[in-house]
């Protein structure tokens, strides 16, 4: 089923991911079939990756995640909101990230 | 969709040692299995290099002969072998193909124990089973790798003749 992504939706982390930020890199590792596999994929987030995955904590919308860090990182709202909403986008598309 | 903001690492990519076990400890922290690619010799006949393992939460106390991943605190690498010997708290622990034993291991330095061997996807059961008692006594006795030596190829014959 897709998912229908705005900004008012609130998300939080996948059950079925387990996420370290090691060495300054945030690797994800899904757990496929409830294993955690390393003959799947990895994934590794971004610099802007890693500050929104770092917000979606189940609580806030989007729209409060793009407007924290447009005042965090001093940027434009609206590229900001652009960012998140393209991230977790493919986030949940990759099945690491649940709208709630 | 673009991939900006993700990047996809392929399965076989090479993580440092440290990074590893460091996700490994994570996954298996949540009480979910974690299968990886093994490399290295330190295990033969029983894991081979390119094998693939699968190691579960470890239990409450680790049983003579069972295979365990920790990092080494004495290498600080990451090191799946074999329980000879279990010593108050902590296990001495030596790879079947090595000469030395890797020290005195710590209940707590135990990442997960071995519950899966496959190799070129069948799956490989011996060193696993209630065999793995006396594998470990004959490992405490340094005659493992001399035993291993005389019966591998007849280990090996018998392998071809089972695929």
């Amino acid at each position: 089923m897709t998912e229908t992504l705005s900004l008012d939706s609130i998300c939080a982390p996948s059950e079925d991911v387990v996420a370290r930020e090691i060495e300054g890199e945030l690797i994800i590792v899904p757990l496929a079939s409830g294993i955690g596999d390393m003959e799947d994929e990895l994934y590794t987030l971004n610099e802007t990756g890693k500050a929104i995955w770092g917000k979606l904590d189940g609580a806030r919308t989007l729209a409060q995640i793009a407007d924290e860090l447009a005042q965090e990182y001093d940027a434009p709202v609206d590229a900001i909101a652009r960012d998140v909403n393209g991230l977790v986008s493919e986030l949940v598309q990759r099945k690491m990230v649940v709208v709630q | 969709m673009s991939s900006d903001y993700v990047v996809v690492n392929g399965a076989g990519q090479k993580i440092p040692n440290a990074v590893f076990a460091e996700l490994m400890a994570a996954v298996l922290a949540r009480g979910a299995p974690f299968r990886f690619q093994a490399s290295g010799w330190s295990m033969l006949p029983f894991i081979c290099d390119g094998d693939v393992i699968t190691l579960s939460p470890p239990p409450a106390r680790l049983r003579l002969g069972d295979v365990a991943a920790f990092v080494n605190p004495y290498t600080d690498r990451l090191t799946v072998h074999r329980v000879i010997a279990r010593q108050g708290a902590g296990y001495l622990i030596r790879g079947d193909n090595t000469p030395s034993q890797d020290g005195l291991i710590s209940h707590a330095a135990i990442l997960g124990c071995v519950t899966r061997v496959e190799r070129r996807g069948r799956a490989m059961r011996l060193g696993l089973g209630p065999e793995r008692l006396p594998i470990a006594v004959l490992s405490r006795c340094d005659w493992l790798i001399p035993g291993v030596a005389r019966l591998y190829p007849l280990y090996r014959f018998l392998f071809k003749r089972c695929k």
